[in-house]
């Protein structure tokens, strides 16, 4: 497989965040990973402390400037996630435009990061620049609900409703939506989120056809950072062989997910010790430990087709 | 296996050089690595352009701060490459005997990027800095010819000169010294080229003992960037896992730098076609796709021990 990714995100020291929690799982799964590393940080920011520095604007833009001037950007995939500044956020698009000039079929994945849980965590001035200019670009999006509530300017009660802001944001540009996680219940209670998806693919007659999905996700009780980060790598991963198959691109993305989640938890616990709550140190990703199941994945959450249409 | 290593290398945007190359086989092979980039580079210097960004040995102190304010420096492995600054290089001493104070088992792996065939392609205002500060305070070198040579003041033109200067060399500091190419002949002939490994240990009963292993490695036709630095994160993993053979270590180490340099001339000349010299893009090496003989290197090269 000569598959080659462009991923522009954070860099760690410690820790899986950003480049280092999507880097890995990439290269085990056979990709060839550039990574530009939009800033270096001993750790991420859920710890007590936190050093490092930024790349700027002008900075990337030099970073891509040595890779054109070498003739090398020719690019199957872009993956980009969390960033606080704007300028930076506006080279990124003038650098995808330009690839997607260079290759037509490049695919654009990315999580619009700007909060969750109804608060905002990126400076506001991001919305604009991500509905108007990154959205559009986008092939695959992954956003939770409160970022494709922002990016639609619809709430979300019902699944009704999160059907409806995924074909809103199907018309902003990306033919695949995934709301990785929502407030919406659960059948299975309250232990369970849901996450939806949604994929727009055009048959070989011309007709279109959308296929809407949703699953039942296990709630952990702990918080876990550059899980988004994963996920979105993985979804790249598996939407790439599973190109017209969101089910199972999703069935086996939340699976990984899952058994990388379960082994952290339980490796925290343990080294928390009983009646412990783990620290964000204790609750970094156990990345490396779990290579095979990035690899080779066990099914362990089923998604249901909710419905398909053709127009 | 809970094994933490600190690598404080380059970083480029393309392709395998400094922690591009050392991570992965390391995280493949289980290791827990952090790293630190030294520089951000749009790929390695060996292209007809490169671009990027140095971390000051200020910048690096303040990375190293954030790890120790949250308490979490203790590492099991230090490992360190090609280096240009000497204010850069003497912080990463201060972090590596303030490292080794947290943890006194820590093992300090260091290519001593100094040069080759005869001239030197760092600042020489290094040298001093790697004679008198790094090596001393390093557990593991791998160090070429005339890097070897350049450190101790002694010329190798013999395999019993080479050994002299191991000796030498462990006096400095390290048990464990690798001299990874030289330009002693082999007995398979032009074709190869001859490493030799030297490793002291303590018995039981207090009485030391050194192994010396001699390896001819098939020579390659091509000039690859980055394979020093695989090299150094794969003896790490394999003197990790045999910490008392050398010729095993060295066996392993040797045998996935040739799984990995054979699959790469093969992929670069398939691109670059018939009667071409491949370029330093098409001769990336293709870790990636060698992932399986990283895991499970196919003993290629014999370690032959020596007295």
């Amino acid at each position: 497989m000569e598959c080659r990714v462009l991923s522009i995100q954070s860099h760690v020291v410690r820790g899986y965040v950003g480049n280092k929690s999507a880097t890995f799982p990439l290269q085990v799964l056979g990709f060839e990973v550039d990574s530009i590393n939009s800033v270096q940080f001993s750790n991420h920011t859920g710890y007590a402390h936190w050093k490092g520095q930024v790349l700027t604007a002008e900075e990337l833009n030099v970073l891509y400037e040595g890779i054109k001037l070498n003739k090398v950007n020719q690019y199957d995939y872009i993956l980009t996630g969390y960033s606080r500044d704007m300028s930076f956020l506006e080279t990124v698009v003038d650098i995808i435009q330009e690839l997607k000039k260079a290759n037509p079929s490049l695919v654009y994945v990315c999580d619009p990061v700007m909060g969750d849980h109804g608060v905002m965590y990126v400076p506001e001035h991001l919305l604009p620049v991500y509905r108007e200019k990154v959205v559009p670009l986008a092939d695959t999006l992954t956003p939770n609900q409160f970022e494709a509530e922002l990016l639609t300017g619809r709430k979300i009660n019902t699944e009704k409703d999160a059907v409806e802001v995924m074909d809103l944001l199907h018309n902003m540009g990306p033919e695949t939506v995934v709301l990785t996680s929502t407030d919406l219940p659960s059948k299975y209670g309250d232990h369970y989120l849901v996450a939806l998806g949604s994929q727009k693919i055009v048959n070989e007659d011309g007709t279109n056809t959308c296929q809407k999905i949703c699953m039942d996700i296990p709630k952990v009780d702990a918080v876990f950072v550059g899980t988004g980060d994963l996920f979105a790598a993985l979804l790249l991963a598996w939407t790439h062989h599973h190109p017209k198959d969101l089910k199972t691109a999703c069935e086996k993305t939340v699976s990984v997910m899952h058994h990388v989640i379960k082994r952290t938890i339980s490796y925290a616990n343990e080294v928390a010790g009983p009646g412990n709550r783990p620290s964000p140190a204790q609750l970094e990703l156990r990345m490396v430990q779990s290579k095979a199941d990035i690899e080779n994945p066990a099914i362990v959450v089923e998604a249901k087709v909710l419905e398909k249409s053709v127009d | 296996m809970e094994c933490r290593v600190l690598s404080i290398q380059s970083h480029v945007v393309r392709g395998y050089v400094g922690n591009k190359s050392a991570s992965f086989p390391l995280q493949v092979l289980g290791f827990e690595v952090d790293s630190i980039n030294s520089v951000q580079f749009s790929n390695h210097t060996g292209y007809s352009h490169w671009k990027g960004q140095v971390l000051t040995a200020d910048e690096l102190h303040v990375l190293y701060e954030g790890i120790k304010l949250n308490n979490v420096h203790q590492y099991d492995y230090v490992l360190t490459g090609y280096t240009r600054d000497t204010s850069f290089l003497e912080m990463v001493v201060d972090i590596v005997q303030e490292l080794k104070r947290a943890n006194p088992n820590l093992v300090y792996v260091c290519d001593p990027v100094l040069g080759d065939h005869g001239s030197m392609y760092v600042p020489q205002n290094l040298y001093p800095v790697y004679k008198n500060k790094v090596v001393p305070v390093a557990d593991i070198i791998t160090p070429n010819q005339f890097e070897a040579e350049l450190l101790t003041g002694k010329n190798i033109s013999t395999e019993k000169d080479a050994v002299e200067v191991m000796d030498l060399l462990h006096a400095m500091g390290p048990d464990t010294v690798v001299i990874t190419s030289s330009d002693l002949p082999s007995r398979l002939g032009d074709r190869f080229l001859v490493s030799l490994g030297s490793q002291r240990h303590v018995r039981p009963d207090g009485s030391r003992t050194t192994e010396r292993v001699r390896i001819e490695v098939p020579k390659v036709d091509a000039v690859f960037v980055g394979t020093g630095d695989l090299f150094a994160a794969m003896l790490l993993a394999w003197t990790h896992h045999y910490p008392n053979d050398l010729k095993m270590a060295c066996e392993k180490t040797f045998s996935v730098m040739h799984h990995v340099i054979q699959r790469t001339i093969s992929y670069a000349h398939e691109l670059a076609g018939p009667g071409r010299r491949p370029s330093p893009p098409q001769l990336e090496l293709r870790m990636v796709q060698s992932k399986a003989d990283i895991e499970d290197p196919a003993i290629v090269t014999e370690a032959t021990v020596i007295s």
